[in-house]
């Protein structure tokens, strides 16, 4: 069967359109529809996925705004493959979510549009190959959560959610400098037409000098939507304010696309850049994991609890990107699906644990859910455990080749951020007791998962499960394309600055 | 004729529209002080087109006179609103679109 | 049946009696549920007789067998398999591990039967089993490392079974996070021999190790060291032990099964299953050897004042293993996996004892308030006088055979060993003494009130269910025991697992008794050891002092305690005012929780606190986000400022623009 990426990238807008025009109840259903069709033409893809060619695969390439050499090209690789599953598996959750509990959503129309813009830029930049295609998904993609945020956010939302997106936007805008500086100056050095197609940029890498500046200014956007220490600081109003469905997708998918971002965009294309500030990166995740884990253990707010555990899930993520090496980025892509895939159902369960300790969303007043609900407690051990990145899970397999490969490339940064895999232990668990044991909270009102919780989370639990099993799938689907994105960096590593240009094609080939 | 006379006329009929427009307050006065201004633009161009022997310039000053009856209908139109929701004819008074 | 078939069966069993509790739960509600766990983990304990008869089918130098069922990660040269390693100690390992856990599960039959959570906890010790056997099948290390945190999150689960106590729930944080500590140390340790050798099967890791790395390389030391780290997590070992008292917060059961006969020895299990590499690096061996004869002597001395009656099995438990660690480590493997294998029944048998004591108290376990059980639970009091002959290493007990050996094979090795010998024998003078404090405290003596009430057949009740831990009236439900216990070694279950026991700790001798040709233990795990590089003389003076001195010890210790504690009342008071410094120590535990408290957690929360009031508000939410948004509100601010709403104003600025641009190009044109 042919696959067309314009289909699968579009699909959830179009529904989200038509949800617009619909009345209530249908709006919610139409949105549901789009997005089971997306996944399961995400599922389709990631099975069809010829994992031993790896590569670019289902190619659209089209030529866009000529003039600027600006191309929509759309393609599958070992990259993102699995990125845009966990993307179609989190929105879908999402829509089940709000079609099964929130009926009584306000304005479901225009909630499912947003939402189908949403998961349109997320997956227009995972699919992008074009670098200013890339930036424009990237930006686009914050738009719709502002207004959701703004519409169906906490009590307290207004001025400090307006602040927390204007400072993400200005880290995006950065990015657009950096895009046009890249496409610019390689212009200049390749002496053809500009072009932004990936494969074109690395083709011919910028000079020494501009490669430094413009990795710092990508890195510095990809750190704020991270978030990663100390650009987090939008986290705690946005985790505070948003939505349980939309934080769902925030903290599961969003992230993820920063990391994939390093992946994609930084390192290839700036690897004198990448080689440079290594251990820049290197420091700043580990303050990431060292700082998210103590905050998590030192706060009481379960949305925080979680958004700081982020924090430090995503400082791992990019200590393996910046080890520099095929197994800390190895683990560090499957370590962005694990995150995605634990992250969602955890604020799912917040919305379960407040409804059972009269609306609260503070620790000090749970406290021995677990009575009357086995299943609920069962299900939230599985994830506590998952997010602890206990041995046996797929998470432990992406922090043990994470580690291993910041082993081998900075053995004392490795030590410390290790104490974090403990730390972890720590702030989870603490979830895990302080809300489902210990004596019962004043407010607390024990009862099983409803139908509804059941029928989002006990699959998503089942997938963690079913990964953890087989984590090799993911592995061996990206490690080609991995080796190819770091080529380069290893060109540089051994100072062959003039072979940097074989070094791409050879692993581009390969 | 020299060309510069047609100018001349045309110059000071637009200062005085120009004036007229930022001293006076009454809409409506405002609004013959805008018309004082097209016409003396149109007077330029009626001249441009005496001085190059072509009709370019009164194609041009034809136009002008049909955006300045659309302008006269639409802002004649827009004083009788005001007078009829009782506001002041004041356009000192009638600022609510500050930033 | 092949024996990799037979072997994975001893694994999968388990696993699906574990699998099925949890998911049937709505079904297996009362005795069934007890039932169908104890089936599979006895039928574990037929097929891992029958892996042991294949193995033993198999020539000698061919008994090590490995299997794997499918790739985990095989990526960027790593390559972890599902897969398991079939060798004597494995096989060893399997049947003991398995055999307990069945007269264990037995017991909990009867035990637990008034438990709200009876489903679940079986479910949980299922998986327990399941994770211990994981542990010891392992064919690399990263699947032993899986093994080595499921029973840390099984033992977690389980400590933190009455989960309505704060207290349990505490005591499970603790020993979880202590485990995932270990968990590190062992998961860096594999990074530094993977770094060199770049597998983590253990067949290659075996054979390379000795191309790989010089001797006692330093890379190769500091893996080691960190993997002992995990060992010492997981089996107490100072200064990672204070999670194991703590974890007495979990049912009697489970102290037995996890705290005492099975997990806790799997660091004991980690040095032998790792014994090229460790003699590869005797640096590190030594550390742990010297670890270890720390560790038994301190726990000892704490055995000695504690008076809470599972803490004391608790401390005497962290001791035995010091012996067992420090005698793997100086390479004495035959007697460490003898004592591993007698200290199992017979530990397990004094828990159940204990148990059978505190259920009788209505829950109480304070030594101070038991007394006089002797004529109430005569069943109970032999079993525990047979744990504890066996424990103090009386003559012709099982115990006595193995820790004899043990020192014997340390002792051989000369040198500063003799020191660790040495140490060996004064903790065993500890060892006796705590013990039959705590019988002579238990079982003579005046009657209690709850031991009077059961010699005239009645059950005591405490009025209203509390935590013995901190007084605390028992929440709703949950908690042990229910109003309606009635244990107390009144079920059969219970009785036939402790007999079962009882039996196996005074014939476990029988295993390796000092005789040339009566070591079948030791010719069965010749294999395993086969390659091992640490000679070791024979010395028949020594083996016969040791045996003497042992007895000496056991007899000498009995009489000190009964003197002091039977006969002479307030014997053991005058003892505390001589050495009131010394005692201090020893009742507060040498002050390692306050030492952990003040060098780790304190700083740590001190570090989020800071970071959460001052760093996060100041910094980043005040400088960064602030400052960002800051320049964009003041520059769209600007902007709004000239749009006054005043249309002459607009006029003006539209004039006034057109005035200086027709000026400007006249000046040009001038």
């Amino acid at each position: 069967m042919t696959i067309s990426l314009s289909i699968v990238l579009w699909l959830p807008l179009a529904a989200g359109i038509i949800a617009l025009a619909l009345p209530g109840a249908l709006a919610r259903w139409v949105s549901l529809l789009g997005a089971a069709m997306v996944l399961a033409y995400a599922a389709v893809i990631a099975i069809d996925y010829d994992t031993g060619a790896g590569g670019l695969q289902y190619v659209t390439d089209e030529t866009w705004i000529r003039s600027l050499g600006v191309h929509y090209t759309l393609a599958v690789s070992g990259l993102n493959v699995f990125l845009i599953l966990l993307t179609a598996i989190t929105f879908f959750a999402a829509a089940l979510w709000v079609a099964l509990k929130d009926t009584d959503l306000p304005k479901p129309g225009l909630y499912a549009f947003l939402m189908g813009l949403a998961q349109s830029g997320v997956l227009g930049a995972f699919l992008a190959q074009d670098l200013a295609l890339f930036v424009v998904f990237f930006d686009l993609m914050l738009v719709p959560f502002f207004f959701l945020t703004l519409v169906w956010g906490g009590p307290d939302r207004g001025p400090a959610v307006l602040k927390l997106f204007i400072y993400t936007l200005v880290g995006s805008l950065l990015m657009l400098v950096g895009a046009i500086a890249t496409g610019v100056l390689a212009k200049a050095g390749a002496g053809h037409h500009v072009s932004f197609l990936f494969s074109d940029l690395q083709r011919a890498p910028l000079g020494k000098g501009s490669q430094e500046w413009i990795f710092l200014v990508f890195a510095l956007a990809f750190l704020i939507k991270m978030p990663a220490f100390p650009f987090h600081g939008w986290m705690p109003d946005g985790y505070l304010q948003m939505p349980i469905p939309v934080l769902a997708v925030f903290s599961a998918v969003l992230s993820k696309v920063a990391a994939y971002g390093f992946l994609q965009v930084a390192l290839p294309l700036f690897p004198r850049g990448a080689v440079q500030y290594q251990e820049l990166l290197m420091l700043l995740s580990l303050a990431s994991i060292l700082y998210g884990s103590a905050m998590a253990f030192s706060t009481s707010q379960v949305r925080l609890i979680l958004g700081y555990s982020s924090v430090a899930q995503l400082g791992f993520i990019t200590l393996g990107i910046f080890a520099l090496n095929q197994q800390g980025v190895d683990g560090a892509l499957i370590q962005a699906v694990n995150h995605g895939l634990v992250a969602a159902p955890l604020i799912f369960i917040v919305a379960l644990l407040a409804a059972r300790s009269g609306g609260s969303e503070d620790l000090r007043d749970m406290g021995g859910i677990a009575f009357r609900a086995p299943i609920l407690a069962a299900v939230f051990l599985v994830l506590t455990l998952a997010l602890l990145a206990m041995p046996g899970s797929s998470n432990f397999i992406g922090e043990f080749l994470i580690l291993l490969g910041a082993f081998k490339s900075k053995l004392a940064i490795a030590l410390i951020a290790s104490t974090g895999v403990g730390m972890a232990a720590v702030y989870a668990l603490r979830l895990y007791i302080r809300s489902m044991h210990n004596r019962v909270g004043p407010k607390v009102e024990s009862r099983e998962l409803s139908r509804a919780d059941g029928f989002v989370l006990v699959p998503l639990t089942i997938a963690i499960v079913a990964f953890a099993l087989y984590p090799q799938a993911a592995l061996h689907a990206g490690e080609r394309d991995v080796r190819a994105r770091l080529a380069p960096v290893a060109a540089v590593q051994h100072g062959g600055a003039a072979d940097l240009a074989a070094a791409v094609r050879r692993g581009a080939s390969r | 004729m020299n060309i510069a006379w047609f100018l001349i006329v045309s110059a000071l009929m637009f200062c005085l529209g120009a004036v007229g427009v930022l001293v006076r307050r009454n809409p409506l006065v405002i609004l013959l002080c805008l018309e004082l201004m097209l016409n003396a633009g149109n007077l330029a161009l009626l001249g441009f087109s005496r001085m190059w022997g072509d009709g370019d310039g009164q194609i041009f000053a034809l136009i002008v006179m049909v955006v300045a009856a659309c302008e006269v209908a639409i802002g004649l139109g827009i004083i009788v609103a005001l007078y009829r929701r009782r506001l002041p004819v004041d356009v000192d008074e009638l600022r609510e679109l500050h930033g | 049946m092949s024996i990799q078939t037979a072997a994975w069966l001893v694994l999968a069993l388990p696993l699906a009696g574990s699998l099925k509790l949890a998911l049937g739960f709505r079904f297996w509600r009362g005795a069934m549920a007890g039932w169908i766990g104890t089936a599979a983990v006895g039928l574990a304990f037929v097929f891992a007789l029958v892996t042991l008869v294949k193995l033993l089918d198999l020539p000698a130098e061919q008994r090590h067998v490995a299997s794997s069922l499918w790739d985990l990660a095989n990526v960027g040269g790593v390559h972890i398999r599902l897969g398991i390693y079939i060798d004597p100690l494995s096989t060893l390992m399997i049947l003991v591990v398995s055999g307990v856990s069945t007269l264990i599960h037995l017991y909990s039959v009867g035990y637990m039967r008034s438990d709200e959570g009876y489903t679940r906890f079986f479910s949980y010790l299922n998986f327990f089993v399941f994770s211990m056997l994981l542990l010891v099948l392992a064919g690399n290390l990263a699947l032993l490392i899986v093994g080595w945190a499921f029973v840390g999150a099984a033992s977690y689960f389980l400590i933190s079974f009455w989960y309505r106590r704060s207290t349990a729930t505490n005591a499970g944080i603790k020993a979880f996070v202590i485990n995932v500590i270990g968990d590190v140390g062992l998961v860096l340790g594999t990074f530094f021999i993977f770094r060199r050798m770049g597998v983590l099967d253990y067949g290659p890791l075996f054979h390379g190790v000795q191309h790989a790395f010089d001797k006692n390389e330093a890379s190769l030391v500091a893996g080691m060291i960190l993997i002992l780290v995990g060992a010492f997590a997981k089996s107490a070992q100072i200064p990672f032990h204070t999670w194991l008292p703590d974890a007495m917060e979990g049912p009697t059961p489970v102290s037995s099964l996890i705290h005492a006969a099975t997990m806790v020895t799997a660091g004991v299990y980690l040095i032998g299953r790792l014994h090229p590499l460790f003699e590869w690096a005797p640096t590190a061996a030594d550390v742990g050897a010297v670890v270890g004869a720390l560790t038994l002597l301190v726990a000892g001395t704490i055995g000695l004042a504690v008076t809470d009656l599972k803490r004391v099995i608790a401390y005497s438990t962290m001791s035995q293993i010091g012996y067992m660690i420090m005698g793997v480590s100086a390479a004495a493997y035959t007697g460490g996996f003898f004592h591993l294998t007698t200290h199992a029944f017979f530990k397990a048998l004094l828990f159940m004892s204990a148990g059978s004591v505190i259920a009788a108290m209505g829950n109480e376990q304070s030594l101070d308030k038991i007394s006089g059980f002797r004529k109430a639970m005569p069943f109970t009091f032999r079993c525990f006088l047979v744990g504890g002959l066996a424990l103090s290493a009386f003559p012709l007990m099982s115990g006595f055979f193995s820790k004899d050996d043990l020192l014997y094979e340390v002792g051989q090795r000369g040198g500063w060993y003799y020191g660790l010998y040495a140490a060996g024998y004064i903790g065993s003078l500890f060892t006796v003494i705590y013990t039959w404090r705590m019988i002579f405290r238990t079982f003579w003596g005046e009657p209690c009130e709850q031991a009077l009430a059961l010699e005239h057949g009645h059950l005591y009740h405490a009025p209203h269910p509390f935590n013995p831990a901190n007084g605390e009236v028992e929440d709703t439900g949950v908690g042990f025991p229910g109003p309606d216990h009635h244990i107390a070694e009144q079920t059969w279950q219970m009785k036939a697992a402790m007999s079962a026991l009882a039996l196996l700790s005074i014939a476990g001798g029988l295993l390796l008794l000092p005789f040339e040709s009566l070591e079948p233990l030791r010719k069965f795990l010749e294999p395993t050891f086969a390659d091992s590089i640490v000679a070791h003389p024979k010395n028949t003076g020594l083996e016969t002092v040791g045996l003497v001195l042992s007895s000496v010890i056991a007899v000498a210790g009995i009489a000190f305690a009964y003197a002091t504690w039977v006969t002479n009342a307030g014997g053991a008071a005058r003892w505390q005012q001589r050495f009131a410094p010394l005692h201090n120590l020893f009742v507060n535990k040498w002050y390692f929780d306050e030492l952990i408290d003040l060098a780790v957690v304190r700083p740590l929360a001190a570090f989020g606190r800071w970071g959460r009031d001052t760093f996060e508000r100041i910094v980043v939410s005040g400088a960064l986000v602030g400052g960002t948004s800051g320049i964009v509100k003041s520059g769209s601010a600007a902007v709004r400022g000239l749009q006054t709403g005043l249309l002459r104003g607009y006029a003006g600025l539209v004039v006034g623009g057109m005035f200086a641009v027709v000026l400007y190009f006249l000046l040009r044109a001038a």
